[in-house]
């Protein structure tokens, strides 16, 4: 029959461990890209010859580790591994409860008609603000303290997690349903088994959108009104004219975005078997 | 009481024997909210026999997958008996095997998972179903492809694996909603070869919607042609050629004669 040529090829796919030459290649071209950025940067640094302007790589490289676990003493303050800390923490926090929220929510729209046509026209209002026109609101509400940012990032994150949720909810073809009963699956394990699960990698695409936005909404707010944090040593170091330390916080942020991603795109590939290459 | 014995009759599978399915002035109308519905099935009656072939044959929309449906127990219908096996159809079960235009197999789980999925689901998942899974992957010819995701396979593996999905439950009925709709003429033909094999092997019922005539003479014992909607029986025609049937009877003249049988059916 037609198996025996089709099998080997999906056999192939289907072990998957090594990773293939192409996208070992990928990942030397990227890294060039970044070492191309850097020799341009290190150049342009060496012809300006002002460090407040732009400081070398090599300068910026030596402040970032110098300050990782050392205060630095103009910015009255704290190590850069600390800030790094504070503003993860108000990300994770706001990031965990705007998602649960958001799950919830959105599973809820998708399953009772009532709540999707109360909550429609709200997320349609609020989905198009940005967060941060909230940030003084939220401060007179809240204080200057840690419940200010955590519930920015919730907002901020709460509408893009509940339309992705429901997007993927209702994008879960009605035969897949009907499929799992049919083999013998209760009403419940279907929704379970199936529609929640079907819906798994279209939620973790919104979580991923949904955190870039939450660490544009925790910058701003930390140089807006904070007293730690990444932004506020950002902006410290702007007043101090000490360049090479807003690049040091900028090369956290750069960090931490990447690997929260990371996390997230690991996700995806447990979740989604088509992404995995 | 009664309420005890329907859940006993749907919980019960009805396995292995091939199961006859009795339409009795079946109706279903469509209902959008508030206007007058279309009426989509107008008095459907049918017999399919234990152990038969027959293919429901009609225009596109004319309802015969709104019939399939009701039987399957993913629609209700409006009025009307419908009788798998004896017994009333209350709601999906997995005595009614049912194949889909897409084979609607679960991405996340891998084909030997995806196989094993009605058993695991309803509790019944024995050394002997797994044997019998195994048994099934080697006859649909996916042996080599058990670890595969579904996005791995080809169309027609996709679809092969579906077979093996269902038949893992021994449902007494088939219902197969335009199955091969969807795959290139080759594949198809390929398809409706290993499909014919696979029935001369496991006899169950099939109940097969389609709208091309030839694949209706070639698989079926009978073939019911359902009027333009809303749709009622027209007519039902006994298709003559011996089994077992092979592609390569597409050729002969009797096949021929089934065909325009058939169409003149239809057109009439």
């Amino acid at each position: 029959m037609t198996t025996t040529t089709e099998a080997p090829a999906a056999a192939d796919a289907s072990a998957g461990a090594p990773r293939s030459s192409r996208s070992w290649r990928r990942v030397w071209t990227g890294a060039g890209a970044i070492a191309l950025a850097l020799v341009v940067w290190e150049i342009a640094a060496l012809v300006i010859g002002d460090a407040v302007t732009l400081p070398t790589v090599t300068e910026t490289a030596r402040t970032l580790a110098k300050y990782l676990g050392k205060p630095y003493p103009e910015v009255q303050g704290k190590t850069l591994v600390a800030d790094a800390l504070i503003s993860t923490g108000r990300i994770l926090a706001g990031f965990l409860l705007g998602t649960a929220a958001g799950l919830a929510l959105g599973a809820s729209m998708a399953g009772v008609r009532v709540i999707r046509e109360l909550a429609d026209p709200l997320i349609a209002i609020m989905r198009p603000l940005p967060p941060i026109a909230f940030i003084p609101l939220l401060v007179v509400w809240f204080g200057i303290g840690e419940t200010s940012k955590i519930a920015l990032i919730f907002f901020g994150v709460l509408p893009v997690v509940t339309v992705a949720t429901l997007g993927a909810l209702d994008a879960v073809p009605p035969d897949l349903l009907n499929a799992s009963r049919s083999l013998g699956a209760s009403q419940v394990r279907t929704m379970l088994h199936v529609r929640l699960r079907a819906a798994v990698p279209g939620v973790i695409t919104g979580m991923r959108i949904a955190m870039g936005g939450a660490w544009t909404a925790i910058i701003a707010a930390e140089m807006i009104a904070a007293t730690g944090g990444v932004g506020y040593l950002i902006l410290q170091a702007g007043n101090y004219l000490q360049t090479p330390l807003i690049f040091s916080g900028i090369a956290e942020i750069a960090v931490l975005g990447f690997a929260f991603d990371g996390l997230l795109r690991l996700l995806l590939r447990l979740a989604d078997p088509t992404v995995r290459r | 009481m009664s309420a005890i014995e329907t859940r006993t009759a749907t919980a019960e599978p009805a396995v292995d024997e091939p199961a006859g399915v009795r339409l009795r002035d079946v109706r279903k109308t469509f209902s959008r909210r508030r206007r007058p519905g279309r009426p989509a099935l107008d008095g459907v009656t049918l017999d399919v026999r234990p152990g038969e072939f027959l293919c429901l044959l009609g225009p596109s929309g004319c309802g015969k997958s709104t019939l399939l449906n009701i039987v399957a127990g993913f629609t209700e219908a409006d009025s009307g008996e419908v009788l798998v096996g004896g017994r009333p159809v209350t709601g999906p079960g997995h005595d009614r095997g049912v194949l889909f235009q897409t084979p609607n197999l679960f991405p996340w789980l891998t084909t030997w998972q995806n196989v094993l999925y009605g058993p695991k689901a309803r509790g019944a998942l024995t050394p002997r179903v797994r044997e019998e899974a195994e048994r099934l992957l080697e006859t649909v010819g996916l042996a080599d492809a058990r670890d595969a995701y579904p996005h791995e396979l080809s169309g027609g593996m996709r679809h092969r694996a579906a077979f093996a999905r269902v038949l893992v439950n021994r449902p007494g009925v088939l219902l197969m909603d335009e199955p091969f709709g969807a795959l290139d003429a080759i594949t198809r033909a390929a398809m409706q070869r290993f499909l014919l094999e696979l029935w001369q092997k496991h006899r169950t019922t099939i109940v097969f919607v389609t709208h091309d005539v030839e694949e209706a003479a070639l698989l079926g014992d009978r073939v019911c042609v359902l009027s333009a909607p809303p749709a009622g029986t027209k007519d039902v025609i006994d298709i003559e050629l011996p089994r077992p049937r092979a592609y390569e009877d597409t050729e002969t003249l009797a096949f021929v004669n089934a065909k325009r049988r058939i169409r003149e059916v239809l057109e009439r």
